[in-house]
């Protein structure tokens, strides 16, 4: 029988054991931390995004938004009790020329709200009461889509309206007798992604061929033919170096060479070098690490048996890495879906009314920008404070361009 | 000795000619596996040369800047704007001045409110204060208008210049071309400087001086006959009466400056590069004059950066060390990948997530009620330094925990076994044995965390607040509440606007030349880094 | 020594890792169609030397044979002319590690034909039936030629790893310690085997297991910190050594 206290391994609360405890409990919320933030914001755009791009009726997700351009909104807040009315022939030429566009009336004619059918407009139909009064459109605020106001009134551009025999201007200064209209515009407020969802998969799967030709390129010699020597390392250096240069920095890069040097102007073969030579460093370091998991038996056993390098990383070192290459190259897709700053200068466009291949000449495809999710949610990010359409639909364009990975 | 069976082989040749049948294809001399080799070697180069086609961009496109910078600082004293500024420095001191006493008067009126005085007691408290401050503005409009005076001559001055130039270009151009007669209509005028600057200074110097006297003593009166004892606001305006006082005496080195000031004095070269690098002031695209200067853009992005690491460095490196050191099997596979994953969420995401969310969140904690004790709080400026930061302290994270943790997990197993037979506990083994063992490799971790946010840009134009000003560090550790903008901000926001081959273009490319290498400067410090650890480590 | 013609001769041969020499001046000749064995302890550059028959060492940086010859049927492998892949298609070679490609049975005997350019089918079949029955292993595995070659257990893995290199039909078979990671039963199949390769085969065998090096080798050679201590028939070696360090080294009074 042993005395407790004679015990000389008995576990004992020493003040070495409190502060041992202490720091791991320290470091334990320093990990949680982390894990609370980004938990927090991956929650946040999830909650709102998945809101616009899903939905509880079939088909289940919000067609429009994933298949239209985005429009921008003009709202106008009406005079009181004024009646906002359109000739009948006006209305009539309106949808004869474009019977996608219709109009809903409620009440009183107070308010005149036009739409395309399937569009984001839908939010505001009058049977969806609480949407609608929890939106500044229901005190007197009319919502028109830049397109239908300039079609249904034959202007030019949308800062005047003409309500009855009256016509409103939004800028009054030196019009007399022009009654104001007050006027603002939401820039793709309403609408769908879907020219940016295109631009976007056109830009990462160009570069992406691109790096992934050079970057295992690179990685092969590097992994397999090299010896080390002052010139390896300085390649190696050189990767690593570029690996941090700011995303930035080659935005300007391409800019100032393919852009205006070779005069590419603002296209998708400028956005394509860019990004690629910007994801170049992660595919190779990817590539490589995937190819040295390759069991160096397998090139012995290969070269044993009489085959020459290439035949052996051809055939024994390269298909048993491209598994591995391809995704560590996942890292390098979702850099380039994501990226801003690069694109900005070199390929991206605010908007672009064709989709990318709608061009009279093949050349026109290489040739002009696109436009592209990162950089539509900066436009659109630009002009918060916003209302709930742009929160909303920028919050799923997050998702879509995260769903992308 | 056994016998040896004949072989029936495909290829019959005897071993010794087989051997020697070297390279049976051969292009250029080199055989095809050769071909293969460079073929691969060839592409290896593309980082290198990637690095350098960089670098000549940036260059090419950036070198012009500092002799057209050069020439915009040689006009500015030719052109007579250096004249003017003297006296509008003397000026925007006045004004800052008579900003002062507004705000104090907005001060005292809120606090008064808040003691609950009626508007017409706050008033009659507060008449002598709004008299000093009418008086005081009063006494600098006369300034102001030969100010306005002075300042349409000289860039009068500066724009005949500038168009004449333009014409002496154009005409250069159309005779080029081959068209005399419209070369002709191009009128060119030879600007005389010498005769302009005399010119402007007999014009104002007179003027200046009386203007300046008038001025001082108006205000010497003015001091003299406010009267502020036993008020609740007697301190500030003593401090306030001192201050005019130190001001006025400012005035005769003013004169004596505009007196010594000539046109033709040269301005060296080094200059163009001195006041980029310690400029003050970024202004583009001004009718009077561009100011490029580095230092405000330099600390912006700086200041958001180590307040991103303050925050990025405790947790980054504490989770490394927990994951590494002390979590379980289970929380290992759940938050490494879940802390990778964080890196590839856009910069564009967080940025829009800083204005939609986090920005305004701050704004409504520092408005709280429990937090009012708060010297500052509540904050005016929803984007700032501190949403700023706390975005990138996010995306630094990721890079600071990956990296110290391969550091840690490369200190050898029996580093950490030898010191747990000794009887150490794992506190201690971790900071006397793991922490030290791998401190290199955590340090180039912390400095590839910095090279990341320090060239981040969306996060920081979306949010930083982007106000062309140095912050104000009299305020302390308030300063984090203050907007600033940042060098990979400026570049993005303004290259979109400028013209190609302009002063501003050239700038920006010089502020992509430093960002540049800053970036490549960080990332070989961090690699000497991790190559003195990896020796250390044996 | 012996009266068998020359397969392999190696004549004062330097080798380098680097800067440091792995090899000091060895010369011997491998007799054709016999069996030699490399004994040693750990380090002593039997490995190394053997590895040198068929350039694998061209594969590690830094190596160089600085000075000496080897030859291979009289020809110099080392001069610039020789064709290093017919080199290797000719002396064939088996590793201390078991080293099956991912693929299956077929395919990883195949795999030196198909490189050649050989995708006849019959020829094939043959071909692998041929080194799987000349590698003992035909019976076990004549129904799962398609399934994968890592599924195999470890003896099986080594002798079709032995088949693979007999499939080049090569005349010198190198073997880098084949038993060192197989089980006693696993061991003795590649003795057996090796027994019976040696009517065709010039066979190099480096092996730790002494024993092994006395039951299946008709010469032996004793290296010893880079050096060639002893070299002479098997026999000899194991019962009257001429050298002291061979006899320590047998008797196990180091090693």
């Amino acid at each position: 029988m042993q005395n407790k206290s004679n015990n000389p391994f008995l576990k004992v609360s020493t003040p070495a054991k409190r502060q041992e405890t202490a720091f791991f409990w320290l470091f334990r919320i320093a990990t949680y931390i982390i894990i609370a933030a980004a938990g927090y914001i991956f929650f946040d755009i999830a909650y709102k995004g998945v809101g616009v791009i899903f939905q509880l009726k079939a088909p289940f997700v919000n067609v429009p938004f994933l298949t239209e351009w985005p429009e921008t909104l003009d709202i106008f807040k009406l005079p009181a009790n004024q009646d906002m009315k359109m000739e009948v022939s006006q209305y009539a030429r309106m949808t004869y020329e474009n019977p996608k566009v219709n109009f809903v009336e409620k009440g009183t004619l107070e308010m005149v709200i036009f739409k395309s059918p399937e569009g984001v407009m839908k939010k505001v139909l009058p049977e969806q009461k609480e949407a609608f009064d929890a939106d500044p459109i229901s005190h007197g605020w009319s919502v028109l889509s830049e397109r239908a106001v300039m079609q249904v009134f034959q202007l030019k551009e949308v800062s005047e309206i003409k309500i009855g025999n009256t016509l409103y201007r939004s800028l009054v200064d030196d019009n007399e007798g022009v009654p104001p209209l007050e006027h603002k515009t939401q820039v793709y407020a309403a609408g769908g992604i879907y020219p940016a969802i295109v631009g976007t998969v056109l830009l990462v799967v160009g570069s992406m061929i691109i790096a992934l030709t050079l970057g295992v390129l690179c990685a092969t010699y590097l992994s397999e033919y090299s010896r080390s020597g002052p010139i390896i390392n300085f390649i190696r250096l050189s990767i690593m170096n570029l690996a941090g240069v700011p995303s930035i920095v080659f935005g300007m890069w391409g800019y100032a060479m393919f852009v205006l040097l070779f005069g590419w102007n603002v296209s998708l073969m400028a956005g394509w070098f860019t990004l690629a030579f910007m994801v170049l460093p992660i595919v190779i370091t990817g590539s490589e690490e995937s190819l040295r998991a390759v069991p160096q038996g397998f090139r012995e056993g290969s070269l044993a048996l009489g085959a020459s390098k290439w035949q052996t990383i051809y055939k024994n070192v390269l298909p048993y890495a491209l598994p591995g290459i391809l995704t560590s190259s996942i890292m390098g897709i979702a850099r380039i879906a994501g990226e801003t700053a690069a694109i900005m200068f070199t390929a991206s466009f605010v908007v672009r009314d064709e989709l990318p291949w709608q061009v009279k000449h093949a050349g026109e495809f290489f040739f002009n920008g696109v436009m592209a999710l990162p950089y539509h949610i900066f436009v659109v990010s630009a002009r918060v404070p916003q209302n709930v359409y742009t929160e909303k639909s920028s919050m799923a364009r997050h998702s879509s361009s995260w769903s992308s990975f | 000795m056994p016998e040896t069976l004949e072989i029936k082989r495909l290829d019959q040749r005897p071993m010794t000619e087989s051997l020697l049948s070297k390279n049976k294809v051969k292009f250029l001399g080199l055989g095809s596996d050769e071909i293969i080799k460079y073929f691969f070697s060839g592409s290896a180069w593309t980082a290198i040369i990637v690095l350098a086609l960089i670098t000549f961009s940036l260059f090419r496109e950036g070198a012009g800047f500092f002799p057209q910078h050069h020439d915009s600082l040689k006009l500015y004293r030719l052109a007579g704007l250096e004249f003017v500024d003297y006296f509008r420095d003397q000026m925007t001191a006045q004004a800052s001045l008579s900003r002062y006493l507004n705000e104090l008067k907005l001060n005292k009126t809120l606090k008064l409110q808040a003691a609950g005085k009626g508007e017409a007691e706050i008033e009659s408290l507060l008449a002598p204060l709004e008299q000093l401050r009418l008086d005081f503005d009063q006494a600098g409009l006369e300034g102001q208008a030969l100010l306005d005076e002075m300042t349409s001559m000289a860039a009068g001055i500066k724009d005949r210049y500038t168009i004449s130039e333009e014409n002496r270009i154009s005409r250069k151009q159309l005779i080029d071309a081959g068209m005399k007669e419209e070369a002709d209509l191009l009128e060119i005028e030879d600007i005389d400087f010498a005769k302009e600057a005399e010119n402007l200074k007999t014009t104002f110097l007179p003027k200046q001086k009386e203007v300046s006297a008038t001025m001082a003593a108006k205000m010497k009166s003015l001091l003299a006959a406010t009267k502020v004892e036993n008020t609740i606001y007697e301190a500030e305006v003593n401090r306030f009466k001192a201050t005019v006082s130190k001001y006025i005496t400012g005035f005769d080195s003013v004169q004596m400056k505009m007196q010594d000031w000539t046109h033709d004095k040269p301005v060296p070269f080094y200059e163009s590069i001195t006041k980029f690098i310690t400029g003050t002031k970024w202004v583009t695209q001004s009718f009077w004059q561009d100011w490029y200067g580095i230092v405000p853009l330099f600390i912006g992005s700086l200041t958001v950066s180590i307040v991103a690491l303050i925050v990025a460095v405790p947790l980054g490196v504490g989770a490394a060390i927990y994951i590494n050191q002390v979590a379980s099997i289970q929380e290992q596979n759940f938050v490494k990948p879940f802390i990778e994953f964080v890196a590839v969420i856009p910069s564009v995401v967080l940025g829009f997530f800083g204005i939609a969310v986090l920005g305004e969140g701050i704004r409504v904690f520092t408005q709280w009620d429990m937090m009012a004790w708060v010297p500052g709080f509540p904050i005016a400026e929803r984007l700032n330094i501190i949403t700023a930061g706390l975005l990138l302290a996010l995306m630094a994270v990721p890079s600071i925990f990956t990296f110290s943790e391969d550091a840690l997990n490369n200190v050898p197993k029996a580093y950490k076994e030898a010191s747990f037979s000794l009887g150490a506990n794992r506190l201690q083994t971790i900071s006397r044995i793991m922490v030290p063992a791998s401190l290199s490799g955590i340090i180039s971790a912390i400095l590839l965390g910095f090279g990341r946010v320090i060239g981040e840009t969306m996060v920081v134009l979306l949010v930083a607040g982007n106000r062309l000003e140095i912050p104000d560090f009299s305020a302390g550790l308030m300063v984090i509440f203050q907007p600033v903008h940042t060098m990979t901000g400026l570049v993005a926001q303004e290259i979109p606007e400028v013209v190609k081959g302009s002063l501003q273009y050239r700038a920006l490319f010089v502020l992509a030349i430093a960002l540049f290498l800053i970036s490549l400067l960080i990332n070989y410090v961090a690699q000497i880094f991790v190559r003195k650890y990896k020796i250390s480590v044996g | 020594m012996s009266n068998a013609p020359t397969a392999i001769e190696v004549e004062n041969v330097d080798f380098y890792y680097g800067n440091s020499k792995a090899l000091h001046d060895i010369s011997l000749k491998i007799p054709k169609g016999l069996v030699t064995a490399f004994i040693g302890p750990s380090g002593c550059g039997k490995s190394t030397l053997l590895r040198c028959f068929n350039r694998m060492n061209d594969l590690i940086d830094g190596t160089s044979v600085k000075s000496g010859k080897i030859k291979i049927h009289g020809v110099d492998i080392y001069s610039k002319e020789v064709d290093v892949i017919e080199l290797r298609k000719r002396v064939g070679m088996v590793f201390q590690k078991s080293n099956p490609f991912p693929k299956s049975i077929y395919e990883n005997i195949v795999y030196g034909l198909r490189l050649q350019g050989i995708n006849d089918k019959k020829m094939l079949d043959e071909v692998v039936e041929k080194s799987l029955r000349g590698a003992a292993l035909w019976d076990e595995v004549k129904d799962r030629l398609d399934d994968y070659a890592t599924g195999l257990s470890g003896g099986q893995m080594q002798r079709l790893c032995i088949a693979r290199a007999i499939a080049v039909e090569p005349e010198i078979i190198l073997m880098d310690e084949p038993c060192s990671a197989l089980d006693p039963i696993a061991t003795m199949k590649v003795e057996e085997l090796i027994d019976e390769l040696k009517k065709k085969y010039t066979i190099v065998i480096v092996t730790h297991n002494m024993q092994q090096a006395g039951r299946c080798s008709d010469f032996t050679a004793f290296y010893y910190l880079g050096k060639l201590i002893e070299f002479d028939r098997t026999e000899k070696i194991f019962t009257n050594p001429s050298k002291q360090q061979t006899e320590d080294y047998i008797t196990g009074r180091f090693g």
